[in-house]
């Protein structure tokens, strides 16, 4: 475990402690105090990463554990907090925003804070909710952050005029922008900014915002089934001096098919577009070198009824290179709830073709086995029966 | 900057997106009849009664599922848009209700939590936590099947609807009144067929019936469910055939989402009959929360 890991524990466990004993009976009536729940999710890893130094051997990892809170502010206002910890990012603030759901003219919204962006299906979702146990391949590559696109702005969204029970919403992001920056490589010229301005070369340190804009509809097939399609598209400066940017835009699809009472399918995918202006340095000024890879992504999930689930997921992904070859993912995944919705057993296997780099062979496949253990407190269950 | 002027282009474009969508929201509010959305049927059934032809009427739980587990849907959203009416059951059992008025938008629809004058059962004391199941810690929320429970929350929408309709607030009144009596009846005679049944006490999958027995004079002997939420195991469906065969009932009323298997198993091992009937009625019409109520009771006292 990191050393800074280490040294967060006893905020962890201080929280802990507040939320198990330190809260009086009346706190769980809800007077006055908002909706708090806790989901963790520890697992058990098996990895054929030959870069993995744990290559081959189970190994345990806390996973990361979420603590929620929610509740309305007012009759206009709901606010949400989300503290994640992780064993190897420690503890921090995943998401902290409101939402402004009533008293604006007409469908008008308002959301302000910082939360994981609504880019596609997956992006807004957090990792318990998901049926597989990685992140595909194909969002951790394109799209910007760590592990989620998720940045602290401004949401505006409408509610559009449509037929029926179709429901059409549009969005538009004002965000802060840090998580499309890039780190450039020195190129090593004496003239370099990098090598001569001490910390802040390329200006790194300068804010400056990115957008996201999204287009969604939902519409009901039958009294309970339904289909949604989305557009999305974000754009920020990766480089704030070489004036350079980073673009993605990206469909989704997703069905869920009720077969009976107790049994659904899901069938959901994405398709990303990255164009990605690279800086350099050539000695005279920045240069830009654009990169315009594409992929996606597809899985399929049956709910066999509310205990059991199984599924299994594609995927291919270009490099984010100038000479892209294809990155390949197969996997299979199968969910089961020892009784309800606060405990699930999640097993999941995933193989993983990284491309080919030029004039080289193809590297080694590898093959990753989880298992993780989804349980939760609260109102926020680990997965909705 | 070149972000900046695309952003400042597309928040223009979204405001004034906003202002028009407002003015036609403006415009379409206000129709000749009240548009009322209930979380269950049985509410809208009785909306339907009190209203009459004054409103429009739609559920959003389907007739049969199981109203602890409604996935919220955006085209509930969209239903609820338009609405002037939302009737809640309360007590926890629709929280999702919360999440459908938000993503509605709609600022102008009225809230009406039916479970306001009704005297709720089965409310705990004490601390509430996951040891005892899914419990809804302000009482059993299913109190529309013991009618006179209705005839409270006809009394309470002929006031919403008189409200906003104040031009035919005695009609809703009088209906509401006439509704009650209605009730009463249906609950007497229910009251008086069960209390012919040789055996008085029944067992249930979950505690939806309580309301239902309690009126009737009927007694929940135990339920499938050891605790509200978790599914039984072999040692309790093993006591509940100890517990059949030792006070010989004869009915087990479950509801029509739960799995049958441990009604199969309890009937093979005692005999005992399974009446698979859902709490709520599958209709909004008037007059389908009482037909409803009075199958239940048919089916119970059936032989």
């Amino acid at each position: 475990m990191p050393i800074h890991a280490l040294r967060r524990m006893p905020v962890l466990a201080a929280a802990a402690a507040v939320i198990l004993f330190g809260l009086p009976p009346a706190a769980f009536a809800g007077a006055g105090n908002p909706n708090l729940s806790v989901i963790a999710q520890p697992r058990l890893v098996v990895s054929g990463n030959p870069d993995d130094p744990a290559r081959n051997r189970p190994v345990w990892d806390v996973g990361e554990t979420e603590i929620m809170l929610d509740d309305y502010l007012n009759p206009y206002v709901r606010g949400n907090v989300v503290f994640s910890y992780a064993q190897d990012g420690g503890l921090g603030l995943e998401e902290g925003y409101v939402d402004v759901v009533r008293g604006l003219p007409g469908t008008l919204n308002l959301r302000m804070g910082k939360w994981r962006s609504g880019f596609g299906k997956l992006n807004p979702q957090h990792p318990h909710a998901q049926p597989f146990a990685e992140r595909f391949g194909v969002l951790s590559a394109f799209l910007p952050g760590a592990e989620s696109l998720n940045e602290t702005g401004l949401q505006a969204s409408v509610r559009l005029p449509s037929p029926g029970d179709i429901a059409l919403t549009a969005s538009a992001d004002w965000l802060q922008g840090d998580s499309f920056r890039r780190e450039r490589a020195s190129s090593g010229l004496a003239s370099d900014p990098l090598g001569i301005v001490s910390g802040n070369g390329d200006r790194a340190t300068e804010p400056r915002p990115a957008v996201l804009g999204r287009l969604s509809a939902f519409a009901p097939l039958g009294d309970r089934s339904g289909l949604e399609l989305g557009l999305s598209a974000a754009e920020g400066t990766n480089n704030v001096a070489a004036g350079t940017h980073t673009r993605v835009v990206g469909f989704d699809a997703k069905a869920k098919l009720w077969r009976s009472e107790q049994s659904y399918v899901v069938l959901q995918a994405e398709a990303l577009k990255l164009r990605r202006e690279d800086a350099g340095w050539d000695g005279a000024g920045y240069t830009s070198a654009e990169v315009a890879p594409w992929g996606w992504y597809a899985f399929g999930d049956w709910a066999l009824d509310p205990r059991w689930d199984l599924g299994a997921s594609y995927e291919r992904w270009q490099q984010d290179t100038r000479d892209p070859g294809w990155n390949r993912a197969t996997g299979l995944f199968a969910g089961f709830a020892l009784m309800e919705e606060t405990t699930a057993l999640r097993l999941d296997w995933r193989h993983e073709q990284p491309a080919a780099l030029p004039g080289v062979d193809e590297p080694s496949a590898t093959d990753t086995v989880t298992l993780r253990v989804i349980w939760s407190m609260g109102p926020h269950k680990a997965h909705q029966f | 900057m070149r972000i900046l002027q695309r952003y400042l282009r597309a928040a223009a474009t979204f405001t004034g997106l906003a202002i028009t969508l407002f003015t036609a929201a403006t415009a379409t509010a206000g129709g000749d009849r009240l548009r009322v959305v209930a979380s269950i049927n049985d509410l809208a059934s009785i909306a339907s009664t009190v209203g009459g032809d004054r409103v429009e009427v739609a559920a959003i739980a389907r007739p049969g599922s199981d109203v602890h587990r409604v996935e919220v849907l955006p085209s509930y959203m969209v239903r609820v848009a338009r609405a002037d009416v939302y009737l809640k059951v309360g007590l926890a059992l629709d929280a999702w209700a919360d999440q459908i008025i938000d993503g509605s938008r709609n600022t102008k629809v009225t809230v009406v939590d039916c479970s306001r004058t009704i005297t709720p059962l089965d409310k705990p004391t004490g601390r509430v936590d996951g040891r005892a199941g899914d419990v809804h810690p302000d009482g059993n929320p299913h109190y529309w099947l013991d009618p006179r429970n209705g005839a409270l929350v006809a009394l309470e929408l002929a006031e919403a609807f008189g409200k906003l309709d104040p031009a035919h607030a005695a009609d809703f009144s009088a209906r509401a009144t006439a509704f009650g009596d209605e009730c009463r009846a249906h609950h007497a005679a229910a009251a008086t067929k069960l209390a012919a049944l040789p055996v008085r006490e029944i067992l249930t999958y979950h505690p939806s019936w309580v309301y239902l027995a309690a009126s009737t004079g009927l007694t929940v002997a135990a339920t499938v469910e050891p605790v509200p939420g978790i599914p039984p195991t072999g040692t309790h469906l093993q006591n509940l055939v100890e517990l059949v065969n030792a006070r010989h009932l004869a009915v087990l009323l479950q509801e029509p989402y739960f799995p049958g298997d441990a009604a199969d198993f309890l009937a093979r091992q005692s005999g005992l009959r399974t009446v698979k009937m859902s709490p709520s009625c599958d209709d909004v019409a008037a007059g389908s929360y009482l037909a409803h109520f009075d199958a239940v009771v048919g089916a119970i006292a059936a032989p």
